[in-house]
């Protein structure tokens, strides 16, 4: 019998300091996750000097209860995967500068891993769940990445071999939704408390606008957003409970309409095997319904705990990249502004 | 119309995002590293997309889209080691919480270009001479831009950029 590979994985992109053990970048055996929401809640925002803080104090201890929960010791990893970007540059070096020092002083490998990426790979973790893709996924897959700040359609023809087909012009599908549920006086984050009073509502309520940028795979949410914002101030005062609904379900529609119709049509005429989709927004459940009316292949989407961020994704892509030889070396940057193509 | 308000001040009606993105591809055609750009106006008013036509006229490789949940993106040329971030107040509160951003080395260095969204959000962080556009909703798609410079070396770029969009 072959020893499997352990991979720690470190993720402190953004609000969340995690850290997880992967074997053979499948098998979780620790995901540990301490978020920043709740502290950000109170503002509707993000804090960039504070999420350092946040993240410096969290991510010892962090770690310790990630190999503690999958009953390892320094001895039985076999390298450190961390992200390196895109994200917030205070918050992506205190992971990276880390895993640096952990990976130096026990002598491990350092593999640097791409955050977008990442979330495509949350679909090769084992899970239990609806929704979760089966092992030995073949080849071309179709990734919708929906987040806070990214929207983007990725054709993933191998491991490690990705071509662009589209993305957001303007706002991210996930900042649509925090910015209106703002405007309409929901809690942050906006994405579930727009779900959540959606529910409640009638989508066919207001026409509201589909940019849908024939014959490509881009998308652009400002448009909609600005006309949530026209549509607030002509109703003139604050808007109540049924309209609120209302206005959310409209919303929510318009987002899911363009998402799914754009990425039905993608996975049709590239030949992908599957949609995989990938990122906080994806947690939606009226995204992951639409998209497998529409799409005539298979839809897979993680569980919530692994479509936001995650620390498990990190050390499960980390593991594919360790594979194919790649290693940072000590001098390993952030690179805020990294893409995946 | 462009009706000139005084000296250090410039008043334009928009019809549409793309004339205001080619108002914008002007200024930035002129930037020459330094400059500090305030771009103010509520949700919808069309700050990221003039903040596309200032990138588009700088000469950035890719196109601009919303910093709002990054906070900054930076952008290059597709040569020289020139920059221009595009910062995004939206998400702070607080004003120390932009030094975490790093932004006032940025601010500093005369190879970049800073354009700043809600920048009223932190306006203790921001240089006392600077380039400020405000953009309103006029009706359904126009909007009333208008820039106000502060310092001498902003109302020369007002001036050229005067002459560069309207020829006067």
């Amino acid at each position: 019998m072959t020893e499997e590979i352990r991979m720690l994985g470190i993720e402190t992109s953004c609000d969340e300091t995690a850290a997880a053990v992967v074997a053979d970048g499948h098998r979780i055996l620790s995901n540990v996750v301490a978020s920043q929401v709740d502290l950000h809640a109170r503002y509707g925002g993000v804090f960039p000097e504070m999420a350092s803080r946040a993240h410096i104090e969290a991510i010892l201890s962090v770690i310790q209860k990630a190999m503690q929960e999958a009953h390892v010791g320094w001895d039985d990893l076999d390298a450190v995967a961390v992200t390196y970007g895109p994200g917030l540059v205070g918050s992506l070096l205190v992971g990276v500068n880390t895993a640096k020092g952990l990976a130096l002083g026990r002598r491990l490998p350092l593999v640097p891993v791409n955050h977008l990426e990442a979330h495509i790979y949350a679909h090769w973790l084992e899970v239990a769940a609806e929704g979760a893709a089966p092992p030995n996924l073949a080849f071309p897959l179709l990734a919708l990445i929906v987040s806070g700040g990214h929207t983007e359609l990725i054709l993933m023809r191998g491991h490690g071999d990705y071509i662009y087909l589209g993305g957001t012009l303007d706002d991210a599908a996930g900042e649509a939704f925090d910015k209106v549920g703002r405007l309409l006086g929901l809690p942050y984050p906006g994405g579930p408390a727009i779900e959540k009073a959606a529910r409640q509502g009638n989508p066919a309520a207001f026409r509201l606008p589909r940019a849908w940028l024939e014959s490509t795979y881009d998308f652009s949410f400002s448009g909609l957003k600005t006309a949530v914002v026209r549509l607030v101030q002509q109703h003139g005062g604050p808007l109540r409970g049924r309209t609120v609904a209302d206005v959310a379900a409209s919303f929510q529609e318009a987002v899911v309409d363009v998402l799914a119709t754009k990425t039905a049509a993608a996975a049709a005429e590239r030949g992908a095997t599957a949609i995989l989709l990938c990122g906080g927004v994806s947690a939606n459940q009226a995204l992951r319904t639409t998209v497998r009316e529409r799409a005539g292949v298979p839809v897979y989407y993680p569980p919530p705990i692994l479509c936001t961020d995650n620390a498990a994704m990190i050390a499960a892509c980390g593991h594919f990249r360790f594979l194919s030889g790649e290693r940072a070396g000590w001098d390993l940057d952030v690179e805020p502004g990294l893409r995946l193509v | 119309m462009a009706p000139i308000l005084d000296d250090r001040s410039l008043e334009f009606i928009s019809r549409s995002p793309e004339q205001t993105r080619r108002l914008g591809a002007r200024l930035g055609q002129l930037l020459q590293g330094g400059e500090v750009i305030c771009l103010e106006g509520s949700l919808g008013a069309g700050k990221t997309v003039i903040a596309q036509g200032i990138g588009r006229g700088w000469g950035a490789v890719g196109r601009l889209v919303s910093p709002s949940f990054v906070l900054v993106r930076e952008h290059r040329r597709p040569t020289g080691h020139q920059r221009l971030l595009h910062a995004d107040f939206y998400r702070l509160e607080q004003a120390q919480e932009v030094w975490g951003l790093g932004l006032q080395e940025w601010m500093e260095d005369p190879a970049v270009v800073v354009l700043i969204e809600w920048p009223e959000r932190a306006p203790e962080v921001l240089p006392q001479e600077r380039l400020w556009i405000r953009l309103e909703f006029a009706e359904e798609t126009r909007r009333r831009l208008l820039f106000t410079a502060e310092g001498a070396s902003y109302l020369a770029l007002l001036r050229a950029f005067r002459r560069a969009a309207f020829g006067v």
